[in-house]
């Protein structure tokens, strides 16, 4: 996928996260679902303020929420981000670092034991 | 049996590369801890541990340490030792075999070594159980990447706000 048709989700993710209570409600979702009322227990906002932080989260992709009977709970949307796919990317660039490192490494050791080999040749 | 030139699966990775050495070398890089430890992991981070016994069932042990003193290790057991144009190992097996419990990445590594005109054709494949374990494992580094994310995302929202 192409930077750019990635900007429009990152500006709508930097906009949800440019406000501290949003940053807030994120990092206590990062520990996993939680509802409505839970998110709210270490604020002392009024219900109304923190729904609408709770919809521009939502808005931007960063979370979802369903509501079951009462509760609303909240999550951040793993889907949003291709976890396998990153993780499978991740692994890639470990393994191309690594060989890079090999080659770098197994060209020079060449070398030396082809300058070693030819000072045993002299002698 | 499966073989480092394989089609590869989704879930797999395949690499494969020419490098201008004789193939003994490249085996010798690959299963010397005097060689490995100077190559297999990115700086700042040094292998500073590395124990090897060149057998199948034997022992391949790595330990990594970050500028901070952070550790990661790995404990894995060769499957096949062929010299010097193959080599097999994984991380989900213990030396002697022995199954291992949850280690912190699960995979199998077939490394063949090929020699061709001017130099040595190396592929690695990276097996992975399946998807869905790729996927758990991603999940299970969800937190600590958000968190990391989240860090960098705040510092540069921050600095956009100041």
């Amino acid at each position: 996928m192409p930077i750019h048709s990635l900007a429009p989700a990152l500006d709508q993710h930097f906009h949800a996260l440019a406000d501290p209570t949003r940053r807030a409600i994120v990092a206590r979702l990062c520990r996993g679902p939680a509802s409505v009322s839970e998110i709210r227990a270490p604020f002392t906002m009024a219900m109304p303020t923190l729904l609408q932080h709770i919809r521009v989260l939502e808005h931007s992709g960063l979370i979802t929420s369903q509501k079951t009977g009462r509760v609303r709970t909240c999550a951040m949307r793993k889907a949003a981000f291709d976890t396998s796919a990153a993780w499978l990317a991740q692994q890639r660039a470990v393994w191309e670092a690594r060989l890079d490192r090999l080659d770098a490494y197994v060209i020079d050791l060449h070398a030396k034991e082809k300058a070693h080999a030819r000072r045993q040749r002299k002698t | 049996m499966p073989d480092a030139n394989a089609k590869p699966e989704s879930r797999d990775l395949t690499l494969s590369r020419i490098v201008p050495v004789p193939r003994e070398t490249v085996w010798k890089a690959w299963t010397q801890p005097v060689h490995l430890m100077k190559w297999f992991c990115p700086v700042p981070w040094k292998t500073v541990e590395c124990d090897i016994d060149l057998r199948p069932g034997g022992q391949f042990r790595t330990l990594m340490r970050g500028p901070n003193g952070e550790e990661q290790g790995g404990n894995g057991c060769y499957l096949e030792v062929d010299a010097p144009g193959r080599l097999v190992w994984t991380s989900a097996l213990a030396p002697g075999y022995r199954p291992f419990i949850d280690p912190f990445l699960m995979f199998t590594a077939i490394l063949t070594f090929e020699g061709v005109p001017g130099g040595t054709r190396y592929s690695v494949r990276a097996l992975h159980k399946d998807a869905a374990d790729a996927q758990k494992h991603a999940e299970m580094g969800f937190e600590q990447g958000w968190g990391a994310a989240l860090d960098q995302l705040v510092a540069l929202a921050d600095d956009i706000g100041a």
